[in-house]
C-alpha cells in the first residue's frame, strides 16, 4: 500500500471512498441500482455521490434487477464503466441470465473481440434479523461461473482496494459485501488511491496447528475462535480469502502444507458449498495429515427471522471453535494417518536382501511369488488411509518395468524389474501410500537378487527377513 | 427512396436470399451445423439499417436479421465463415453457431443464445451515446416470441423513462418456433404497447421495404434528436422453418405460407420497384456470391483445441 495516511473507517464508508475516488478519477464510472441517488443506498453505500456527481452518473433505477444487470452489460460494451448495485443479494438472482450467462462469456465467446468490464456490487449475509430474503449468501452459484470474478471483502481497507481492483478489472467482477461488516468492521484505512490485487488470499492470522478459510463476516467469528484457542494452546492459522474467483491456491496450499490441518468456514450452506471445493483443492493436493471439516449454514431452505433460530444456524466463534478442536484432536498421519503425497526421507525404512534362482523370463513366476509372500506377510500389502492403516485381501501389483512402462501408481505394493537393463542389486523406494517393494536385479546363470524395502512405521524389521524368504520358496517352488 | 436507394435495398434484399438459400442447403446436406433462416424478414432488417449510419450507429440484432448485417457491411465471406463455425468469423470466431452476430468494427453488439437479453444491452448501448454525447443511435430488433420475455418489458421502460436514443423493431411472424400468436400474447399486433411506455409505435408491413425504410429513418430521427425511443411492429411471414432442427410441418399448413409467398415476399415486391431487368441481373450476381464465400468459408480452417480456453480472461 502506499505512503499515505490512514484513518479508521467503517466498511461501508470504505466502499463509499472507493466509489467516489474512482468516479473522480475516471468519467466513465457510473454508479446505478435501486435507491442509489437521493437516498444514498439502503446501506448508504453512495451517500453523497448522487449530490456530487450528478443525476447523470448516479442513477436511481427501476425495481427491476433484470435490466439493471442488463444495461450494465450494455455500458460496459459500450466502453463505460459501470457499477451496479443490486440492494440485497437474495435479488441478484433475476439478474443471473445477464451475469453469469453474458457477462462471463462476452469475452471468451468473441475471441477476445468483446469484453465487459463491469462491477456488480451486492449485500449478502445474516446476522441481522432479515429472514429468508435478506440474508442469503449467494457466493457459491456465482464462483461457479468461468469469465466472472468474485470477491469479498472482510476488512474496510480490502473493501476499498478490491472495490477500486474490481473497478480498473478488464472483466466482470461480482463484490459481495457482508452487511453486517459495513457497520460493525471498523478499520486503518489509507486516504488516497491503491488496489488491492483480485486473486490474492491474505493471512490474517498465522498459526501452525491449523488452517481456516474464511471470509466476510465469517472471518472476524474464525479470529475470535482463534484468540480462544490461542489460550487453550491450539495455534490457528486463519487465511482471509478476499476472492473466491478465482481462488488464490498458491496462499491457501502454502498454509495447508504447513499445518496439514483444513477447516473451512461460510455463512452459505454446506452442500456443494464454496467448502467443497476447498476440501477437493487440499485432498487433490494431498497436503492434509487428518479429515477436514465444514463450518456452514445446514442445508435449510431460508434463514428464519426468529433470533434464536437464525443464531442457532449460522456459524459463530463458538461452533467454529467447537470444530477446530474437534480437528486439532484428530491424530496425524506420522501416528498412523495419511501418508505424504511425495518421497519422504523422514519416513523410517527397514530392506533385506536374498539371492534367488530364477528363469530369464520370469515376470509373472515373480507376480504370483509375491502374492504369496503376501499370504505370509500381509502388513506388507497394506496403505495408508486418513482412518490409519488398510489391510487389503486383494493383492494389486504396481509393476515397474522402467521408464517406457513406469507404475500406475494404484497398486498395493510395488514390483521393480527392468530385467537385462537393471542393475544387479539396489534397494527400492517405497511408494508414497505403500508399506512395502520389492526389486528383482538383473539375472546371471539363473539366479538374481531381490530386495525388498518396507515402512518402518508399518512393517517389522525382522519380518522383512520372512517376507524375502517365502517370496524366494515360492518363486523356486514355482519354477 | 431514391431509385439508388431502392437499388441498394434490392441489391441487399437478393443477397441475403441467395446466402440463405445455400446456407439452408447446406446445413440440410449435413455440411455445416446450424441454420437460421430469414426468408421473408429481409426488408425489416434492409429498411431499419439503410436508415442508419454504418460505423457510427449501433445494432443488437435479431437472429434473423442477416440483411441488415450486410447492407452495414458484412461481407459474404463472414457470414458463411460464422455459418460454419471457422475461428476466422468475425461474429463469434468459431465458438458460437450461425446468427449469433457480432462485430466491434461494424458497431453490432455480440449477441447470445437466450432470446432477447440482448434488448438491455441495446438498452445500456444507447445509454453510453448519451453519456458520451456522440450523438449515435442504437436499433435493437428481436421476434415477437422474444417480446414476451420480461427483459423486453424492462428494457423498453428504462429507455422510455431516459429518452435514451434507440429504436426497438420487433419482428412479427406470428409464430415462436413451433406455438401461434395467439399462445403468446392475446392481442392481434405489439405496436399498443409502446403507449403503456410513453413512446410512440409505429405498425409496418415489414414486408415491404419502403415502408419499413419510412418508418425506421422517422423512429431513427426522433432518436437522434434526443426525442427518445420508438417502438416498430413489422409484420411479416417466416417463410422457412424456424431453424434447420426444425419440422414445421408438424404445426403449421405449409400452403398457407407458399401462398404468401407469392404475392407477399418482400423480394418479388421490391422487383417492382427496380424493373426486373436490374433485379435478375443482382440475382445472378448475389448467387455468384453465395457460391463463392460458401466454397471459399468451407475451405478454412477449424479450431486449434490448444486456443480453447483463450480469452475467458483478459
Amino acid at each position: 500500500m502506499p505512503n499515505t495516511v490512514s484513518r479508521e473507517l467503517s466498511v461501508v464508508e470504505a466502499v463509499r471512498e472507493a466509489l467516489a475516488q474512482e468516479m473522480a478519477r475516471d468519467e466513465r464510472v457510473l454508479v446505478l441500482g435501486e435507491d442509489v441517488g437521493k437516498l444514498g443506498g439502503v446501506f448508504r453505500a453512495t451517500e453523497g455521490l448522487y449530490e456530487r456527481f450528478g443525476p447523470q452518473r448516479v442513477i436511481d433505477m427501476p425495481m427491476a434487477e433484470t435490466v439493471i444487470a442488463g444495461v450494465t452489460v450494455g455500458l460496459a460494451m459500450r466502453g463505460m464503466r459501470p457499477v451496479a448495485e443490486i440492494q440485497f443479494a437474495d435479488f441478484i438472482h433475476a439478474a443471473m441470465d445477464h451475469l453469469v450467462g453474458e457477462a462471463a462469456k462476452i469475452r471468451w465467446r468473441t475471441g477476445g473481440d468483446w469484453s465487459c468490464p463491469m462491477v456488480l456490487r451486492t449485500a449478502y449475509g445474516g446476522g441481522f434479523r432479515g429472514g429468508p430474503y435478506h440474508s442469503q449468501s449467494v457466493e457459491a452459484f456465482y464462483a461457479h461461473a468461468p469469465g466472472l470474478k468474485v470477491v469479498a471483502p472482510s476488512t474496510p481497507a480490502d473493501a476499498k482496494g478490491l472495490l477500486v481492483a474490481a473497478i480498473r478489472d478488464p472483466d466482470p467482477v461480482l463484490v459481495l459485501e457482508h452487511k453486517r461488516t459495513y457497520r460493525a468492521i471498523r478499520g486503518p484505512v489509507p486516504e488516497g488511491e491503491y488496489v488491492v490485487p483480485i486473486g490474492r488470499a491474505a493471512v490474517a492470522r498465522a498459526g501452525a496447528d491449523a488452517t481456516v478459510l474464511a471470509y466476510g463476516m465469517m472471518l472476524h467469528e474464525s479470529l475470535a475462535a482463534a484468540d480462544v484457542l490461542a489460550q487453550e494452546g491450539i495455534d490457528v492459522e486463519v487465511i482471509d480469502l478476499r476472492t473466491l474467483a478465482p481462488l488464490d491456491r498458491e496462499t491457501i496450499l502454502t498454509s495447508l502444507a504447513k499445518t496439514r490441518r483444513l477447516c473451512v468456514v461460510h455463512e452459505d450452506t454446506l452442500t456443494m458449498g464454496l467448502g467443497a471445493e476447498l476440501c477437493a483443492l487440499a485432498a487433490e493436493a494431498g497436503v492434509l495429515d487428518v479429515p477436514p471439516v465444514r463450518v456452514a449454514m445446514p442445508d435449510i431452505p431460508g434463514i428464519p427471522v426468529d433470533e434464536v433460530l437464525e443464531d442457532a444456524l449460522l456459524p459463530n466463534r463458538a461452533t467454529i471453535g467447537d470444530a477446530l478442536a474437534r480437528l486439532v484432536a484428530r491424530p496425524r498421519s506420522h501416528a498412523g494417518g495419511a501418508a505424504p503425497a511425495a518421497y519422504d526421507p523422514g519416513i523410517p525404512q527397514a530392506s533385506s536382501i536374498v539371492e534367488v534362482a530364477l528363469p530369464v523370463e520370469h515376470t509373472r513366476l515373480a507376480v504370483d511369488a509375491l502374492a504369496a509372500a503376501v499370504r505370509a506377510v500381509p502388513q506388507c500389502n497394506a496403505t495408508f488411509a486418513w482412518t490409519g492403516l488398510v489391510a487389503h485381501d486383494e493383492v494389486r501389483v504396481d509393476l515397474d518395468l522402467g521408464a517406457t512402462s513406469p507404475a500406475s501408481g494404484r497398486g498395493t505394493i510395488t514390483l521393480v524389474d527392468y530385467g537385462p537393463a537393471g542393475s544387479d542389486l539396489a534397494i527400492p523406494f517405497v511408494r508414497p501410500g505403500q508399506t512395502a517393494a520389492l526389486r528383482i536385479g538383473a539375472v546371471h546363470d539363473g539366479r538374481a537378487y531381490a530386495a525388498c524395502a518396507v515402512d518402518h512405521r508399518a512393517v517389522d524389521g525382522a519380518d522383512v527377513g520372512r517376507f524375502l524368504a517365502a517370496f524366494k520358496t515360492a518363486v523356486e517352488d514355482g519354477r | 427512396m431514391t431509385q439508388a436507394e431502392r437499388e441498394r435495398a434490392y441489391g441487399a434484399l437478393s443477397l441475403a436470399r441467395a446466402l440463405d438459400e445455400r446456407m439452408w442447403r447446406l446445413a440440410r446436406a449435413g455440411r455445416a451445423h446450424f441454420a437460421v433462416p430469414c426468408s421473408g424478414h429481409e426488408a425489416i432488417g434492409v429498411g431499419y439499417a439503410l436508415a442508419m449510419r454504418p460505423g457510427v450507429d449501433w445494432l443488437s440484432p435479431h437472429y434473423r436479421d442477416l440483411a441488415a448485417l450486410l447492407v452495414l457491411g458484412m461481407e459474404p465471406r463472414d457470414v458463411m465463415l460464422c455459418f460454419f463455425s471457422r475461428p476466422a468469423d468475425p461474429n463469434a470466431r468459431g465458438r458460437q453457431p450461425y446468427a449469433h452476430f457480432g462485430s466491434r468494427e461494424l458497431h453490432v453488439l455480440s449477441q447470445q443464445g437466450p432470446q432477447p437479453n440482448h434488448c438491455s444491452h441495446g438498452v445500456g448501448c444507447a445509454w453510453g451515446s448519451k453519456l458520451l454525447g456522440d450523438g449515435s443511435v442504437s436499433v435493437i430488433a428481436f421476434g415477437d416470441g422474444g417480446a414476451q420475455k420480461g427483459e423486453v418489458h424492462e428494457s423498453m421502460n428504462v429507455a422510455a423513462i431516459h429518452r435514451l436514443p434507440c429504436v426497438f423493431v420487433v419482428h412479427r411472424n406470428g409464430w415462436t418456433q413451433s406455438v401461434k400468436r395467439s399462445d403468446q400474447y392475446a392481442t392481434e399486433m405489439l405496436v399498443a404497447r409502446a403507449a403503456g411506455y410513453g413512446m410512440p409505435g409505429i405498425a409496418v408491413d415489414g414486408m415491404d421495404v419502403e415502408a419499413m425504410y419510412a418508418a425506421a429513418t422517422q423512429a431513427v430521427e426522433r432518436a437522434r434528436a434526443g426525442d427518445g425511443p420508438t417502438l416498430i411492429d413489422a409484420a411479416c411471414v417466416r417463410f422457412m422453418p424456424n431453424t434447420s432442427n426444425d419440422d414445421d410441418s408438424r404445426y403449421r399448413d405449409r400452403a398457407e405460407v407458399d401462398a404468401v409467398r407469392v404475392k407477399g415476399d418482400p423480394l418479388v415486391r421490391a422487383r417492382a420497384l427496380v424493373g426486373a431487368d436490374f433485379a435478375a441481373r443482382v440475382d445472378a450476381e448475389s448467387a455468384a456470391q453465395a457460391d463463392d464465400a460458401a466454397e471459399w468459408a468451407e475451405a478454412q480452417p477449424l479450431g486449434d483445441p490448444a486456443t480453447v480456453a483463450d480469452h475467458a480472461y483478459a
